[in-house]
């Protein structure tokens, strides 16, 4: 026999108790408080649809006491209430109604100003249901992806006979429930046609069953995510069978949440499962053939029933020994901290009955919200989700919606300022926004809503202001995190060098989706490398692509802007990719092989589009050619400096001096054994050869270029020393230094695009625009003064006389030049573009670029 | 996250691992009149409409499928 803790002290389980029917057994009467009142509440509903049982279970808050099975060792605390649940001082606010009015948030705190961030928090602390674990205990859940002819929501015994019956027929099922197969109810005629059924369902073998897997909801295409505690499974179903079931319906009186009024099932269950008495002096309230069925158990498990109020026509059934109250009303219920009295109305005058427990069973709600959910979706409806609305039970005032506190006061109210249909008066009051998401209070809004419209029945007995409010996804609660399961973890993608980077004490950083070194320690000792001596660079992050077949030359010629036709096998150009709107969508290196094919670098964030795009024009174009995206399959590493080639020259005997391999232009070798592709690269502005090779060789190829490097005091250099080493060369970073509607002639690129072709994508568009002058260009900057590190200019707005003309995009202090150095777009002010700027604190100009050795001479050597 | 979209290699897929193209579209136009209604001015029809699709975490091939834009509907 074991025991859970509650609140500091051990509560025995029995048998298959639920925590709530353990805490109750225990004598727990107050399970939570309610919303705005905080009105004491206690079991209800029994079958997980109301919110009166939450409590915190192992630290997770908002579990259903009476639908989660009691554990051994279980931490289970109740959430409500200040200082605790049991003792509410907060229970103030139910004397004080009139001081807090249905929407009194709207109105009240409003002025002065300060006062709603302070009221907020106090009413935030007030109404809460629990606190969230500050460290996520639960295990990520698994999403996964699942199939079928049919699904069956619900494994009740509609539920089950139509998945029988589908699998009979041989359509593949699946049928899924939110609890173990038959686990929430009592015993009875029901419980044993459920097992026989169950019995059945578990020897087919076309069948799946998914139990303690609730569905969500209903989307196109017949798609039902269900959620488990350690999964969500998403489902595929040609035709939906809801046979959800119905609940019992929630009756509104005056009094009706008082603690000890029960609804049938809960009652039920409580006394003949759990062997809990619910009260010495019960009184039972039913219309239906269920809630007979439920006096004559709890009567059958020796509660004392002392009087049952019945229509006439089930009058007879009414056990022996139990009073029977023939056509009677409920009109109310008193009591202080639970129900004392119900009051009767017969034809004979009301009749105040004093009692302990109050159960009800006044009728049916069918669970309809995946019913609701479907536009076009096959659903076929079974069972007592498929029985037709019937009128709740509303009788002057009480509480509507339990999870939010709304009495049909509220809503009279909220009538009366102006908020007349179901849908406005759910979004004022908050009616059936709470946890159990309308399942108890949905009809009942709708009800209200129709009586107070008080107008005659239309024709096609519609109201369209007491219409049933939109059902919308989740039906059942679930927590985001499994919601997040479907959703893919953060990609990072790492160079093959990755590893050799961490040994190196690279700090590495996010680059897009890339994880990239930023530096190795000293980024200035980095650039000196470049520019002075030989420094490598992982740049196998860059998109590489194969363009080959009958028409590779036509597609390359008819999508970029380049000119194509003059470029020799072996030679090498810049490649700018424009959208069909003539904008600058990425930029790279094009390579024409000996084959007629072509390989293609572009940028490290643009290689999915680029991949994309490419084929799209194949297709478009109707093109008989090959696009192999060779991005994860080569690595590439840029060994740069004045010195790169003597490096090179001592891993290498294929020749690279500029006569046998110019600049721009590329070659196959085998550096240290590896086969590369080198192409001859100017972004850092020296001598640089760009190795593309199999990325599983990227750590011996690194390493040897490291080991025959020492002697020139080789340095690997990162990201940081390349800001600056592109930002002398006036060399552009898509992205950081273009926007979106850039075409090339606001880049300053004009010279990248063959305007003699007679069409590429874009040119249409380049065309249209080249009549009107450029509103805006990129240029070269040159920065006075400013602050220390100027990097720090970077977004500031560029001014003349105060007025902003244009952007900072890059900034950085040349170290070869001693100077400021940037790259900033600038607005045409009518009369040209100004050229004496400021940004921040700092004076800027426009300059030429390149600053840096604007022949290129280092480049070519 | 329902619609599912029928690749021509692969069958029917969650759209999650497709990248949506656009509507279909001639490649060129008559002038520059022409061209400007093809590059900025798709029809945005209420119904079906034909439309390109690529299989990006696929195939990755392109294909036109006709979805009615009121019911997510392709044929």
């Amino acid at each position: 026999m074991g025991a859970l803790r509650f609140e500091g002290r051990e509560v025995p389980v029995l048998g298959d108790d639920t925590v709530a029917s353990a805490l109750y057994r225990a004598g727990v009467r107050t399970f939570t408080r309610s919303l705005k009142y905080h009105r004491r509440r206690s079991l209800y509903c029994g079958t997980g649809e109301c919110p009166n049982c939450l409590v915190t279970v192992d630290g997770v808050p908002g579990v259903r006491s009476c639908i989660t099975p009691a554990r051994e060792d279980m931490r289970v605390e109740r959430a409500h209430g200040w200082p605790s649940t049991e003792r509410d001082l907060l229970h103030v606010t139910d004397r004080l109604h009139r001081l807090m009015p249905v929407g009194f948030y709207y109105k009240t705190f409003i002025r002065p100003r300060f006062a709603w961030p302070v009221a907020e928090r106090l009413i935030r602390r007030a109404t809460g249901l629990g606190r969230l674990p500050e460290d996520g205990t639960r295990q990520t859940p698994t999403a996964r992806h699942l199939r079928t002819t049919v699904l069956v929501v619900g494994a009740g015994t509609a539920g089950l006979a139509a998945a029988v019956e589908a699998a009979r027929a041989g359509e593949r099922v699946v049928v899924c429930d939110e609890a173990p197969i038959g686990s929430r109810l009592a015993p009875g005629r029901t419980l044993d046609r459920v097992r026989a059924l169950e019995a059945e369902i578990r020897a087919l073998a076309e069948v799946q069953v998914l139990d303690r897997h609730a569905a969500l909801g209903l989307y196109e295409g017949s798609f039902v995510p269900l959620a488990a505690e350690d999964e969500l499974v998403q489902v595929r179903a040609e035709r939906v069978v809801v046979a959800t079931g119905a609940t019992e319906s929630h009756p509104v009186f005056p009094g009706n949440d008082l603690p000890g009024i029960w609804l049938g099932r809960a009652a039920a269950r409580m006394v003949a499962r759990h062997g809990v008495p619910i009260g010495e002096r019960i009184v039972v309230a039913a219309s239906t053939a269920e809630g007979m069925e439920h006096l004559s158990a709890l009567v059958a498990a020796g509660a004392n029933v002392i009087a049952a109020v019945v229509p006439a026509s089930l009058g007879t059934e009414v056990p022996d020994g139990v009073e029977t109250i023939v056509d009677g009303k409920l009109t109310s219920a008193q009591g202080r901290k639970a129900i004392a009295a119900v009051f009767v109305e017969t034809s004979g005058g009301t009749r105040r009955i004093s009692c302990d427990a109050l159960v009800l069973s006044l009728g049916l709600a069918p669970r309809d919200v995946l019913v609701r959910m479907a536009v076009d979706e096959p659903v076929e409806v079974v069972g007592d989700a498929s029985l037709g609305d019937q009128e709740p039970h509303l009788h002057e005032d009480g509480t509507l919606c339990l999870c939010e506190d709304v009495s049909l006061h509220d809503l009279r109210q909220a009538w009366d300022e102006g908020y007349r249909s179901s849908e406005i008066l759910k979004r004022y009051t908050t009616a059936t926004m709470g946890p159990c998401q309308g399942a108890m209070c949905g009809r009942a809004l709708a009800c209200a809503a129709r009586n107070l419209e008080d107008v005659p029945a239309s024709p096609a007995g519609a109201s369209p202001a007491g219409a049933r409010t939109t059902a919308r996804p989740p039906a059942r609660p679930v927590p985001l995190e499994t919601l997040a399961a479907a959703v893919h973890e953060v990609i990072e993608k790492r160079t093959s060098l990755h590893e050799v980077h961490v040994a190196a004490g690279a700090r590495l950083g996010w680059s897009g989706a890339w994880m990239r070194p930023f530096g190795y320690g000293d980024w200035h000792a980095e650039y000196r490398a470049v520019r002075e001596r030989v420094s490598l660079m992982d740049v196998g992050t860059l998109g590489k692509f194969l363009v080959a077949g009958r028409d590779a030359a036509a597609l390359v010629d008819r999508m970029f802007p380049t000119r194509i036709r003059d470029l020799e096998p072996g030679r090498s150009r810049y490649l700018l990719a424009l959208d069909e709107g003539g904008f600058v969508m990425d930029d790279g290196l094009l390579c024409a092989l000996h084959d007629g094919a072509f390989y293609l670098t572009s940028t490290s964030g643009g290689a999915a589009r680029m991949d994309a795009r490419l084929r799209e024009w194949a297709d478009l174009l109707g093109l008989h050619v090959h696009v192999l995206d060779r991005t994860a399959e080569l690595g590439a590493i840029n060994v740069a400096g004045p010195l790169a080639r003597k490096v090179l020259e001592l891993l290498c005997e294929d020749p690279l001096d500029a006569d046998a391999f110019p600049y721009p232009g590329h070659r196959e070798v085998v550096v240290a054994g590896v086969p590369c592709r080198a192409i001859r690269t100017g972004f850092v502005g020296e001598l640089a050869f760009e190795l593309h090779h199999p990325r599983s060789r990227g750590p011996e190829l690194w390493a040897a270029l490291m080991r025959e490097g020492r002697t020139f005091d080789i340095l690997p250099h990162g990201l940081d020393a390349l800001e600056l080493l592109r930002l002398e060369k006036g060399h552009l970073y898509l992205g950081q230094d273009t926007m979106p509607d850039d075409t090339p002639v606001k880049l300053g690129l004009s010279w990248a695009v063959d305007a003699g072709k007679e069409w590429f994508v874009g040119k249409p568009a380049l065309e249209r625009v080249a009549s009107l002058p450029p509103s805006r260009r990129l240029f070269g900057l040159e920065f006075d003064g400013g602050p220390d590190d100027i990097a720090e200019l970077r977004g500031m707005p560029i001014t003349v006389e105060g007025a902003v003309v244009g952007r900072v995009t890059s900034a950085e202090r040349s170290i070869t030049l001693d100077r400021a150095i940037g790259l900033g777009w600038i607005r045409t002010t009518g009369d040209g573009f100004p050229t004496e700027l400021r940004a921040g604190t700092a004076a800027a100009r426009v300059v030429p670029t390149p600053l840096y050795d604007p022949e290129g001479v280092r480049v070519r050597g | 996250m329902a619609l599912e979209v029928p690749c021509p290699h692969c069958g029917p897929r969650p759209f999650t691992e497709f990248a949506f193209g656009g509507e279909e579209r001639p490649v060129e136009a008559a002038d520059a009149e022409a061209e400007f209604a093809r590059v900025y001015l798709p029809q945005n029809a209420a119904g079906p409409r034909r439309e390109r699709w690529f299989h990006a975490l696929g195939c990755r091939t392109w294909f036109t499928v006709t979805r009615d834009t009121t019911t997510n509907r392709i044929d």
